[in-house]
């Protein structure tokens, strides 16, 4: 027998269906209900507009979609052999402010999603602190908007570079909220410094933490969410940063990745209609998100974790977490040494003179967002968005299930299936933009 | 009003439409979130703990005081199987007042081009009277924006929470918050009085209203004067203004000046074509210097 359970509070809505065998979850499948159309909207409108479209495609990730956005467009400048020169001003910049976004992401996550999740899952009677996440999401987006003018929904990056012209007093005011940020971290999240937190090279530390973080370390134990939740062992990371590695990963094998072999396939759902596509790379499933760029970038206590526990939900949650300090950490960086000698902005060539084509990838919270354009005298012919969800929550075939199908596959009840489900961080909107 | 108890305190219910979250997620950024709803019961919402879950509220037994709708109105969408109108037209019923909570509840934004030919806002398509809340629209309170500024939903809560009542405009938004125009307090101000306009983007020197497309003097929104994140606006960062809180959000060619022989095809709100034209001229025979150099160089700060 199929059971529906319906799923809210993942930035939208989706639906699972449940098959059970032995009251294990035996198979599952998964439908996005809402369409929008994103990349109808675009047709047709002058190429630069989409810097003010696409990051209306979500709430919690728009940033990471102006990014993609506006490397697209620069790639069609390239094509077109009229590359768009960035300053390492802009460049560092951008990537300020798509790593605050994740920040605040994760943050949002961990307070507002995990904590409450596996309370509920524990039974647990600890007092619940979801304003804790939107706090710390609010501090990281007040250093975000001192760039990029605000947040959500800002269009500050525009081909050649960022629309701001900030001078040290943006730069030491961005510095002050960061320093917050980690200050909040280390008293109310980890009970540790940062610095201490990321020399930790094994979970067995982690278990020591009185704090936050080590109440959901020890829940997702008593949970035996260690033994539980694996995907397929298979990784891929595509955005360029500094911040990470572009790689795909299969178990602990690296290879080197080409975004011409990404493509999309309706997905599977026979028990209702579903929206979305699944993403597929050389028609394999890969998961996403944290996890995923920290075994691309060889962290050594995520790799640590996938040498006991592989895969797991427990992995993945704690990927995520550690990935939260490890963005700090660089937020800091950057915004200490941001030179601002450099121009904001080089002008290139007026968009109407380009006719071409170009790729723009960037990491999402949840992982690699691209951005495909193709552009006829600077209107926009054609253009595909393919999202981080589409990678993990995909909806396939008993035979060929996609990471969070597998994941779920095996659960003892629906709703430690629904924690798994979670643990891959959903996001719906994006899904079927 | 003035609630006190926990049992007395208005129910507040949040539900959507065709959205993309962006409402919620502005409005998280509140820096006296916990306080707020501290003065509310929230019986449903997308993202926080509530008394109810969806499952319950879309059998549409009960009511709320205070109904805050994100998203553009489809009359087709459902949510968990139940017409998201369905559930809406109940819960207006009992609600004293109905927020439509940015540009697409409002107008039908953004979304509204998912479907234009069924797609508005509660009582406005566009800006045309149309919607399923027509009937009921003296409680309709329209905060356009995309999305929200979160002081915008914190003070229209805050003043429903004390009683007091929100005095609005012709498109039902509130008169405090939308009386402004987003030139107001926008630092580069004296560039717009003596017309000089950004030789480019990526300047903090110049006015974007010339050539780089700003809306700014023609829109009604407060964000120069109560700044986004508390810190900036898009006009500081060197945006332009997209005018997303008017009813014809979203225009086109976004970061260019639409004009006829070099002059703007729109002028500032209210000011005659022929006085502005005439001024204008004026102002830019004045070539002043000061105005037209760069502020200072960063590089002179090191």
């Amino acid at each position: 027998m199929i059971t529906k359970q319906l799923i809210d509070q993942i930035e939208g809505e989706a639906s699972i269906y449940f098959e059970m065998k032995k009251d294990k979850v035996d198979f599952a499948t998964i439908a996005f209900p809402h369409f929008r159309g994103m990349e109808s909207i675009l047709k047709a409108k002058p190429a630069l507009d989409a810097l003010v479209i696409t990051p209306r495609v979500c709430g919690i990730c728009g940033h990471a979609h102006l990014m993609a956005s506006v490397r697209a467009i620069e790639s069609a400048y390239a094509n077109a052999n009229k590359s768009v020169h960035l300053s390492a001003k802009a460049e560092n910049i951008r990537e300020l402010t798509l790593v605050l976004e994740m920040i605040q992401n994760h943050f949002k996550w961990i307070y507002l999603v995990i904590m409450p999740e596996l309370a509920k899952l524990t039974n647990s009677k600890r007092t619940l602190t979801p304003l804790k996440g939107a706090y710390a999401a609010s501090i990281a987006t007040k250093a975000l908007a001192l760039f990029a003018g605000q947040w959500p929904h800002s269009s500050y990056m525009l081909p050649g570079g960022v629309t701001c012209d900030v001078t040290h007093l943006e730069r030491i005011k961005a510095q002050g909220y960061i320093d917050e940020l980690i200050a909040f971290f280390q008293k109310e999240s980890f009970g540790i410094d940062l610095e201490t937190f990321l020399s930790y090279t094994s979970c067995g530390e982690l278990a020591t933490l009185n704090s936050d973080i080590g109440c959901i370390e020890k829940e997702l134990i008593q949970m035996g969410m260690h033994q539980k939740g694996f995907a397929h062992d298979r990784y891929i990371s595509m955005g360029e940063h500094r911040f990470t590695t572009k790689a795909k990963v299969s178990q602990t094998r690296h290879s080197s990745i080409d975004d011409k072999y990404v493509t999309t396939e309706n997905a599977f759902c026979p028990s209702a209609t579903s929206f979305a596509k699944n993403a597929l790379y050389k028609d394999s499933y890969y998961e996403t998100g944290p996890l995923a760029r920290a075994m691309a970038s060889n962290i050594s206590m995520i790799k640590n974790i996938h040498r006991r526990y592989k895969d797991s939900a427990y992995s993945r949650v704690i990927a995520r977490i550690y990935e939260t300090a490890q963005l700090l950490d660089h937020a800091k960086t950057l915004v200490s040494n941001l030179s601002l000698d450099d121009d904001s902005l080089s002008t290139p060539l007026p968009i109407e003179e380009i006719s071409s084509h170009g790729v723009g990838i960037v990491e999402a919270p949840r992982g690699p967002l691209m951005h495909r354009i193709s552009i006829r005298q600077g209107l926009i012919q054609e253009y595909e968005i393919i999202t981080p969800t589409q990678w993990n929550i995909g909806s396939s075939s008993y035979q060929n299930p996609t990471p969070a199908q597998k994941a779920m596959t095996g659960a003892r009840s629906k709703e430690e299936a629904l924690f798994i489900f979670r643990s891959f961080d959903v996001c719906s909107v994006c899904t079927t933009h | 009003m003035h609630y006190e108890s926990d049992e007395l305190k208005p129910k507040l219910l949040w539900i959507q439409g065709v959205t993309c979250n962006g409402n919620t997620h502005s409005f998280f950024n509140l820096s006296y979130l916990p306080q707020l709803l501290a003065k509310y019961e929230i019986i449903y919402h997308p993202s926080l703990e509530g008394t109810y879950s969806f499952e319950d509220i879309s059998k549409c037994v009960g009511g709320c005081d205070v109904l805050i709708f994100e998203g553009s109105f489809d009359p087709l969408m459902k949510r968990n199987d139940v017409l998201v109108s369905t559930v809406l037209l109940h819960f207006s019923k009992s609600a004293k007042y109905v927020i439509a909570l940015g540009s697409c509840a409002s107008f039908g934004g953004m979304l509204k081009a998912c479907a234009p030919e069924r797609n508005s806002g509660l009582i406005f398509n566009e800006s045309t009277l149309q919607g399923p809340l027509i009937s009921m629209q003296d409680k309709i309170i329209n905060l356009s924006g995309c999305p929200i500024h979160p002081e915008w939903l914190g003070y229209t809560l805050s003043m429903i929470a004390n009683d007091q009542r929100v005095h609005t405009d012709e498109l039902h938004r509130p008169l405090e918050l939308y009386s402004h125009l987003a030139h107001h307090g926008c630092a580069r101000n004296e560039y717009f009085e003596w017309k000089v306009d950004a030789k480019a983007f990526g300047l903090k020197e110049g006015c974007l209203f010339y050539v780089q497309g700003c809306r700014g003097p023609m829109t009604h929104a407060i964000c120069n004067k109560v700044l986004w994140n508390e810190v900036s606006s898009k006009t500081r960062s060197g945006t332009p203004c997209f005018g997303c809180t008017e009813p014809d959000f979203p225009r086109t060619h976004l970061f260019q000046t639409k004009t006829n022989m070099s002059i703007p095809e729109d002028v500032p709100l209210g000011v005659p074509k022929r006085s502005y034209l005439t001024l204008s001229g004026i102002a830019k025979t004045f070539h002043i210097k000061r105005l037209e150099e760069k502020l200072f160089d960063n590089k002179t700060t090191d």
